[in-house]
């Protein structure tokens, strides 16, 4: 749809992840592979067409965020009437962020590529062109700051890693106010309920793009000066943990 | 000060004269029961609309056709005559007054209707009842769990307008 | 009221009273909806464009009471001044762009919107299919939008888009056309 074939094949790289949509996705990026008859699409006559359009030309483009709020209502809205319970509905929502995020890497790392002094290549090793993140706290820093400003114009307002020695492959991102809840009031009867779970699958598809196998979910944690404050807890899969011990031990950062 | 900026209770009626929305602003009010509330919403509701449709015409030069009429609406009888201002449309019941407090009543173009309560003193209600609009056109109808026409149980409403009064004296 | 008029409030309403974001994150977040549709209607373009419309009707509904709050405008005289109002407020304050208002019909009924920028398509190509481009209607949630809002302030209108630049047409364009006026409501001039 409004993704060209690359992306595609990078769905196709994550297909094979245990996770929850992994048979939905699998099924789009078998859909996208069939060949077609290479016929090609008609284009305008004066070529208005993506291609002849800079990828920056809508970099600090504005909307409102009443459109955004409207059609992440209806996002909601259609997805509840799709699904049995709370559960259901979150996991929908995130299958909806998934593949946003796999394509918001490519932008974001298109981006600090052709901006020297971009906050994301401060993060890496080299200072251009950045590499995709190596170690999860390099990849949660993308996460945390240029995600976050790419999608919501600021950084995420927490970074913190699980203190119990049983759960070291958990992170938490914290957001006292995230921006897709502005105007939702979940009803009682629903409180557990978080519709942030579009962005938990929005890092999510961040961290399986980068190769980092996780799952993540958005949680309520409000306190009184922050009624919608959202905690992202980032769960990282056992071959990330595994690699992360080798990369640690070889020092590669 | 505090007193004369009193905003006593609102309340919101749909398109259809249902209550829903009623809530209050200052403690010790006396309050109504449900059943009061709902029949003052309907009473209010239907006397508006008498009060609109009693609105006098003053007569007009006859007009060419005017455009996009709909067909079989207008009579030859009652094109000669029309509203003061024409661009506006016509309101029907704008307030009620005691001396101890004022009803405003401000309908949306839609016909939602918004009644606020306040001291016959407060000034500004109109002001007042825009930010209301304003908090209600964010916070209940942008909720996807809000269904039209239904009763607002919505927190964050709640939250955005409570604090708004009170930061406001 | 004026097109100039009307392009100088939407522009200040836009500039004074409207809470911003990111133009990335509508269009990409409509580009996954329409995604979304297209996988569970298994790519039968023609229920997506159904399905588009009634999403945008639903938020027209809704929309029109932010439109109306933002905005403090009166009903509208005529037709006309309707067509400035959606063109240069209602698309100015919610999407950041006015498109041109033209092609009147001769009852003054129906007109065209052409849209020179469509925040909504940025990024997009249609599925190379050889169904999408003569089937599918990307931008359809907007037709969809303008009924949901008009109904609310007592009008009754057909929308439709005629050419689409993610076609291949060189504009992309929609017809809006006045059914009636909704009778119990009437606007007082036409009463």
């Amino acid at each position: 749809m409004a993704a060209p074939p690359r992306h595609s094949s990078m769905m196709a790289t994550n297909a094979g992840a245990p996770q929850s949509g992994a048979n939905d996705r699998q099924q789009v990026t078998q859909q996208s592979l069939t060949p077609q008859p290479t016929q090609g699409l008609r284009v305008p006559s004066n070529r208005k067409t993506i291609y002849d359009r800079h990828l920056n030309r809508s970099r600090n483009a504005e909307s409102s965020r009443a459109s955004f709020a409207y059609l992440f209502g209806e996002m909601v809205t259609y997805a509840q009437r799709r699904v049995t319970g709370i559960q259901d509905l979150e996991k929908r929502l995130n299958e909806q962020g998934y593949p946003l995020g796999l394509r918001l890497l490519d932008l974001l790392f298109y981006r600090s590529t052709s901006t020297s002094s971009s906050a994301l290549s401060s993060s890496s090793t080299s200072s251009s062109p950045p590499n995709r993140p190596l170690r999860i706290i390099t990849l949660l820093h993308l996460i945390h700051g240029p995600l976050w400003r790419l999608l919501f114009q600021r950084s995420a307002d927490a970074l913190e890693h699980s203190v119990s020695p049983d759960t070291p492959n958990e992170y938490m991102i914290t957001d006292n106010d995230p921006l897709v809840n502005t105007y939702i009031s979940v009803p009682r009867e629903m409180s557990m309920l978080n519709c942030a779970a579009f962005v938990a699958g929005i890092i999510e598809g961040v961290c399986d793009g980068c190769g980092f196998e996780a799952k993540v979910s958005a949680h309520n944690q409000p306190t009184e000066m922050w009624p919608s404050r959202t905690v992202f807890l980032v769960r990282f899969g056992d071959s990330v943990m595994e690699r992360e011990k080798v990369l640690e031990r070889n020092g590669v950062k | 000060m505090l007193h004369t900026q009193a905003v006593f209770s609102l309340i919101i009626i749909n398109k259809a004269g249902g209550l829903i929305y009623q809530r209050e602003f200052q403690a010790g009010l006396r309050k109504l029961s449900t059943n009061d509330y709902l029949v003052l919403a309907g009473t209010f509701h239907g006397v508006h609309a008498i009060t609109r449709s009693i609105t006098p015409k003053i007569p007009l030069a006859p007009t060419t056709n005017s455009p996009a009429a709909s067909p079989g609406t207008s009579t030859p009888a009652a094109s000669s005559y029309s509203y003061p201002n024409p661009g506006a449309s016509v309101s029907g019941l704008d307030y009620l007054e005691s001396d101890k407090f004022r009803l405003t009543c401000f309908q949306t173009l839609t016909g939602t209707k918004f009644l606020l309560f306040t001291d016959p003193m407060t000034g500004n209600v109109e002001t007042i009842i825009n930010k209301i609009y304003d908090l209600y056109a964010d916070y209940v109808m942008k909720n996807p769990f809000y269904q039209l026409e239904m009763p607002v149980r919505c927190e964050a409403f709640d939250r955005h307008l409570g604090a708004w009064l009170r930061g406001r004296t | 009221m004026s097109t100039t008029k009307a392009s100088r409030i939407g522009e200040e309403i836009w500039k004074t009273r409207i809470d911003k974001v990111n133009a990335e994150l509508v269009t990409l977040t409509y580009g996954t909806i329409v995604a979304q549709l297209c996988q569970d209607y298994d790519s039968d373009y023609k229920q997506v464009n159904q399905q588009l419309d009634k999403m945008g009707y639903n938020i027209g509904l809704r929309l029109i009471e932010d439109f109306l709050a933002k905005s403090g405008v009166g009903r509208c005289a005529n037709f006309r001044d309707t067509a400035d109002m959606i063109a240069k407020v209602g698309f100015k304050i919610f999407l950041n762009v006015a498109p041109t208002v033209t092609n009147w019909a001769s009852d003054n009924n129906q007109f065209s919107l052409i849209f020179d920028e469509n925040p909504l398509a940025d990024f997009v190509e249609l599925p190379d299919d050889g169904r999408a481009q003569d089937e599918l209607w990307f931008s359809n949630i907007l037709c969809g939008v303008l009924r949901g809002a008009l109904e609310m302030v007592q009008m009754q209108i057909e929308a439709h888009f005629v050419s689409d630049v993610l076609r291949g047409d060189d504009t992309t364009e929609m017809r809006v056309s006045l059914v009636r006026y909704i009778e119990d409501e009437m606007p007082p001039e036409e009463e």
